[in-house]
């Protein structure tokens, strides 16, 4: 937990989560560290992630925004972008960052990511193979995996 | 018994004794041709003495030059009356015979300036000194015989003789020559004759030639002060000379003709031989003339002497010798004063020689002679350095001493057309004032001594026992051991001072109290005409009666304050009266009115102005004028013509040394009350208290020889408490001191002050600011280490704090340490440079969407589009920063594609980008960036529409200390855009740098200091004090440290860091003073890791450091400052 006063930039990114929430996106910050939150991402409908509820984890260091936030899934998902660890493969988390980009619009990206994998530019090796070879299979794993996992 | 070189035995001039009375001189002066062809005639002439009124015994011998003319001729009775061209009385030619010395033209010049009657009646010197017990008194020696009658009744003159008795006193001598011989009983002449070359010629074939071989004169001494003290036989050849020890102070009593002396011989060995010991009883006589307009004569001395920058006055130092010679002749004569001031005689007689040797020793340190016989040969001495300089403490102890403020003084009610209200410490301070200038009203004045001055008897007994001559009504006469004057006549105590120092603490309003004691103290034949005149004929100008000299001015008061502080005063002098009830104007430059006189004198009592206000300025060339024209007030009609009802100075330590011109001149002007306004009556010595006493003219201390005595002295000699104990005694009755932090019984402040924070901003130096002061920095150390290693520290003292001044400079902005002009040839050549090129670096954006439509030549669309981005820029500045989310955006920059951030975030984001050797991308398009693509936007907030233009960012960046300065006074803008600020700096070459960034920032400024003129000072105060826009006011510390009232502005930033918090201090509460009506906060600059943190905690030591009184000497004090300097420079 950092000691240093919370930047004005995180403090109303956080307000503007709490009172203008994204549909489907919830993001809530812990009471004992302000930087860490804990994440809800609903799947898109028209999805195989549709009906689950993803918890994902979100912390923002203290170079935010000029590094972009670490985050990862909690929840066990079957995606071609993300890997058994949950971390993410997704460009303005990584070189595309700016600091213009902002928590709502990560994770904004990131439920777009579950509306259009990308198995050319995978992180988990084996679920983009499958996703190429078969995606009828590897969408009905993934709607399993959702209803396993991800169903409250 | 026959005198070396004399041809007559000193017993023949005893024959003349018996009579005293006879042989009038009859002559009225000396031919002309005689006069001008003898050096020695008009010697005399000029040692005062004046023939025609030389009518009583007179005793003393003269000193005789022994060898002036070239051509002498031997005397012979019948040439000598041939000269004279009249018979003369035997008996007189008798005596003029015996001293002449041989020489016809001394004898013609003895009898015609009438000398030669001092020889003829002679007391017989007897050897019953004290001094001399082993020769017990034996009156008459073989010599003396029965022409001397003991008991001839004493004489009764008149007036006053030539020369008076006044006692008899041994001292030493020694031979400069082998061979003479003198016996008990014979008489000497003391003969004081300046060493200088003279022509052989002068030599006279009976004298031996003492001139022409000074013995054993080091060239040292030579340069000093001759003090020789010759003694000749009656002859006048020299037999040798006095001893050093009462040479010096003989010397200076003859040299100036206090008085004269004979001598005679008590003890010489058989034959004398070079260097043998003479003891010799001299008997010492007040010449009239001392007691004879010496005071005139000082006083238009005093004028002359002041157009001279010497540290000890020649006036001075000719006052101060005769002075300590008079007090050591009267201790060495036993004479004691029958009356004196009994306050000053506690200790006046040692403190008067411990003074004396307090000077002598400072001679003998300045001339660093190893001679110590040399002691008191005083060449001027430095006496403008006199006084040492008071530490923090001991000042702080003395104001304390001096701040026993009594609440419960009685409060006075300000006259109705007072228009302001007083606080309860002020009616007070009116009260107290009514008093002081009413005093001569409540008692009715006794004439008592003056308090300086000594009664003394005149010796009716000579040491022989025999009675003296008296003069009618004459049995006393007066010396001032203070300043060496004597008077016949009884010196009557001058008035007291009818005015007194008002040194409250600046913000107390010490302005708005003196003009509430104009309004409710005015003099009685202006209260009484205002009242009458209105319809008489006196309502009508006229010129007054006496256009010569000093006419009364009985309705005005004069005000003397510093040129900035003109203006001031005179809109307070408007706010503080009810309309019409004070007429005042400001006598300054081509405003000045011709005639002063006419205006304010008595006739024209119903249009002289209440106040005329000046400044020290005025004062001071007015009184080189009328120096000029040797101090006559004829055709004067300036502040000098008049006597006014009331002066008073205003920061009053501007006269703080009594040497300086101005001071001088504020002491000529005349007035019935004469106050003194400052904050700092003692500066930092307490000969500052000294020179405002003596404008006051405060008896007895006025008299420096006084102040010296009973508080310099005191003081230089660590006796601290003693001084500061007497100074606490002259400011009792004189001062009326509040300040701020005093609190009345019920613990409230005198003017409750609203809060003031003192807050530190620590500046990073850039990198290449860093080099540049490491650079100095290397350079000052070595410099300092390499004098401590020769142990020359002291004398580099100069040099090394130029090199400290540099790296405090380099501090604030590097370009100060280098050469001005060079720096404005390279700005105006890189701005050449940059508008060939075609970018200019401030450019609006106009001119870029011009430079847009250029290259897309589509004329229609560029304004569209021009007029859009414009609009987008403009808009996005208040919306937040896309980065740090900041609302509005600090320091609003917009990329080379329209995307606007914080500077600071996108200058950050870039050099992120950079440092991992990625190219920076906008943040928003993700257009590649640079930083010299960037632009600030500057906005011009003083029009209602807001426009902006964009400026290249990154060049012609100041330096760190500018730059924090900016982003303080950018936040302040924002917080609040109407608050005024001022900005301290010591180096005027910086606020010429902190300039342009203000006006970068479209911020408005005004700018005052020590270069501008009196007119324009008022206009930039008057500007700053009604500029209803944020208004930032840059003022030089030492132009605007003091006197000025910006009670508007509510911040103060201090540029620079100053050796004493002190003075810093003194400029915030320019700030921070009555009428402020606000909190104010103060933000001093102070670089990181350089001297000026180091300076702060120099500051800070000083605080603390030698609580106690005299903790320090005065060498510990100069390891001290070494210490300091090591401490900035570790």
């Amino acid at each position: 937990m950092t000691t240093a006063a919370l930047p004005k930039r995180i403090i109303k990114e956080t307000e503007r989560l709490m009172t203008e929430p994204v549909p489907g996106i919830s993001a809530v910050p812990h009471d004992d560290n302000l930087r860490y939150f804990d994440v809800e991402i609903h799947g898109p409908s028209g999805s195989p992630y549709e009906g689950g509820v993803f918890k994902l984890e979100l912390f923002l260091t203290d170079d935010y925004p000029m590094v972009p936030p670490k985050i990862r899934f909690l929840t066990k998902i079957y995606h071609p972008n993300v890997d058994k660890l949950g971390r993410i493969c997704l460009d303005v988390l990584k070189n595309n960052w700016s600091p213009a980009l902002q928590i709502r619009t990560i994770l904004l990206s990131i439920q777009a990511l579950l509306g259009a994998p990308n198995p050319d530019d995978p992180l988990a090796a084996d679920v983009a193979k499958s996703w190429k070879e078969d995606e009828n299979k590897a969408i009905a794993t993934a709607k399993e995996w959702t209803k396993n996992y991800a169903t409250p | 018994m026959s005198f070396a070189g004399s041809e007559e035995p000193p017993a023949k001039k005893r024959r003349f004794f018996a009579d005293s009375d006879d042989s009038p001189a009859k002559n009225d002066a000396a031919p002309e041709f005689l006069q001008t062809r003898s050096p020695l005639a008009v010697k005399q002439s000029q040692n005062g003495s004046n023939p025609s009124s030389a009518n009583g015994p007179t005793n003393a011998p003269r000193p005789q030059p022994t060898s002036t003319s070239a051509d002498t001729v031997t005397f012979a009775d019948e040439a000598f009356e041939a000269f004279i061209g009249e018979k003369v009385d035997p008996e007189a030619l008798s005596t003029i015979r015996s001293h002449c010395g041989n020489n016809l033209e001394r004898a013609v010049n003895m009898y015609f300036d009438g000398t030669w009657k001092n020889f003829r009646k002679r007391p017989t010197p007897i050897s019953n000194s004290p001094m001399f017990p082993s020769r017990p008194s034996q009156p008459q020696s073989a010599a003396s015989n029965g022409a001397h009658v003991p008991s001839l009744p004493p004489s009764l003159s008149r007036s006053m003789p030539e020369t008076r008795y006044i006692g008899a006193f041994g001292v030493e001598g020694w031979a400069t020559r082998s061979g003479a011989t003198l016996k008990y009983g014979d008489a000497v002449k003391i003969d004081r004759q300046k060493i200088q070359p003279k022509p052989s010629a002068a030599r006279s074939k009976n004298k031996i030639d003492v001139s022409a071989a000074p013995p054993r004169m080091s060239p040292a001494e030579a340069r000093r002060v001759d003090v020789i003290v010759r003694f000749t036989d009656a002859g006048g050849s020299e037999i040798g000379r006095l001893a050093k020890d009462a040479a010096n102070w003989i010397s200076s009593l003859m040299d100036q003709s206090v008085c004269n002396f004979e001598g005679s011989c008590v003890y010489a060995p058989e034959r004398i031989r070079t260097n043998d010991t003479v003891f010799i009883q001299l008997w010492c006589f007040l010449k009239r003339s001392i007691f004879q307009g010496n005071r005139i004569q000082l006083s238009s001395n005093n004028r002359s002497t002041g157009l001279f920058e010497e540290k000890e006055t020649s006036e001075e130092r000719d006052l101060r010798l005769r002075q300590v010679a008079l007090v050591r002749l009267f201790q060495e004569i036993n004479l004691a004063p029958t009356r004196a001031n009994a306050a000053a005689a506690k200790d006046s007689s040692q403190g008067l020689l411990s003074a004396a040797e307090m000077d002598e020793k400072k001679s003998k340190d300045a001339s660093k002679s190893s001679n110590r016989e040399a002691r008191g040969s005083s060449p001027p001495s430095d006496d403008a350095e006199e006084g040492e300089e008071l530490e923090q403490d001991q000042l702080d102890s003395l104001y304390r001493k001096a701040q026993s403020f009594d609440f419960n003084t009685p409060e006075a009610e300000p006259a109705d057309t007072f228009a302001m209200d007083l606080r309860p410490y002020q009616k007070q301070s009116l009260h107290w004032m009514l008093a002081k200038e009413k005093d001569q009203k409540n008692e009715a004045r006794e004439a008592s001594m003056h308090p300086l001055w000594e009664e003394y008897s005149w010796p009716v007994k000579d040491v022989d026992d025999k009675d003296l001559p008296l003069v009618e009504n004459q049995d006393s006469f007066y010396v001032n051991p203070y300043s060496g004057e004597m008077s016949l006549d009884f010196p009557v105590q001058e008035q007291h001072c009818l005015g007194g120092i008002l040194a409250d603490e600046m913000g107390l309003g010490k302005t708005i109290q003196m003009l509430s004691l104009i309004h409710s103290h005015k003099s009685e034949i202006a209260t009484q005409k205002s009242d009458a005149s209105i319809n008489s004929v006196n309502g009508l100008p006229r010129l007054p009666s006496n256009s010569h000299g000093i006419v009364s001015a009985p309705k005005t008061t004069l005000v003397v304050a510093p040129m900035s502080l003109l203006a001031q005063w005179q809109s307070e002098a408007e706010n503080a009266s009810k309309d019409g009830t004070l007429k005042s104007i400001i006598y300054y430059g081509n405003d000045k009115i011709g005639d002063l006189q006419t205006l304010c004198c008595e006739a024209n009592l119903s249009s002289a102005p209440d106040v005329i206000i000046t400044s020290y300025g005025v004062v001071l060339s007015e009184f080189s004028q009328m120096t000029a024209r040797k101090g006559s007030k004829d055709q004067h009609t300036g502040l000098f013509s008049l006597n006014f009802f009331r002066i008073i100075l205003d920061e009053g330590h501007t006269i703080k040394n009594r040497q300086s011109k101005t001071a001088k001149a504020c002491y000529e002007l005349s007035a019935e009350h004469r106050w003194v306004l400052t904050g700092t009556p003692i500066v930092n010595r307490l000969e500052d208290l000294f020179s405002l006493v003596r404008f006051l003219r405060v008896e007895p201390w006025n008299n420096f020889s006084f102040w010296r005595t009973f508080i310099t002295v005191p003081f230089e000699s660590k006796d601290f408490m003693r001084a500061l104990d007497v100074v606490q005694t002259v400011l009792e009755p004189l001062v009326m001191r509040r300040t701020k932090d005093m609190k009345t019984p019920d613990g409230q402040f005198l003017v409750p002050l609203p809060p003031k924070s003192v807050e530190v901003v620590d500046v990073e130096l850039s990198e290449v600011e860093r080099d540049v002061y490491d650079h100095i920095f290397r350079r000052a150390r070595s410099t300092f280490s390499a004098n401590i290693d020769k142990g020359t520290v002291m004398k580099a003292y100069t040099t090394i704090f130029a090199q400290i001044l540099r790296l405090r400079q380099s501090c604030c902005h590097p370009i100060l340490v280098r050469n001005k002009d060079i720096v404005a040839d390279e700005e105006v050549a890189g701005a050449e440079a940059d508008a060939a090129a075609g970018l200019s670096d401030d450019m609006d954006l106009q001119s870029l969407i011009e430079q847009f439509t250029a290259t897309t030549g589509d004329e229609k669309d560029a304004n569209a589009f021009g007029a859009h981005v414009l609009e987008q820029i403009r808009d996005e500045a208040v919306n937040e920063c896309p980065i740090c989310s900041e609302e509005p955006m600090i320091d609003q920059t917009v990329t080379g594609c329209w995307h606007s951030a914080c500077k600071k975030c996108l200058l950050d984001y870039i050099k992120r980008s950079t440092d991992r050797h990625e190219v920076a991308r906008c943040f928003n398009c993700r257009e590649p960036l640079n930083t010299r693509g960037l632009f600030e936007v500057v906005r011009h907030d003083d029009d209602s529409s807001v426009k902006i233009s964009l400026r290249r960012l990154g060049v012609n960046e100041s330096s760190s200390k500018v730059v924090s300065l900016m982003n303080h006074l950018r936040a302040l803008r924002k917080e609040h855009p109407r608050m005024k600020s001022v900005v301290f700096s010591q180096f005027t070459s910086f606020m010429s740098l902190i300039e342009p960034a203000l006006a970068k920032a479209n911020m408005h400024f005004v700018r005052l200091d020590g270069s501008i003129t009196q007119k324009a000072r008022a206009a930039v105060l008057k500007e700053f004090s009604e500029s209803d826009k944020f208004t930032i006011f840059l003022i030089s510390l030492r132009a605007g440290g003091v006197g000025l009232n910006l009670t508007q502005a509510k911040r103060v930033f201090m540029m620079d860091p100053w050796w004493s918090f002190a003075v810093e201090a003194q400029a915030i509460d320019r700030v921070h003073r009555m009428g402020q009506d606000d909190e104010v906060k103060v933000y001093r600059f102070i670089t990181k890791d350089s001297v000026e943190e180091r300076m702060l905690r120099v500051q800070d030591r000083k605080k603390f450091i030698a609580t106690s009184l005299g903790m320090m000497s005065d060498e510990e004090k100069r390891l001290q400052k070494i210490e300091d300097i090591k401490e900035l420079l570790s």
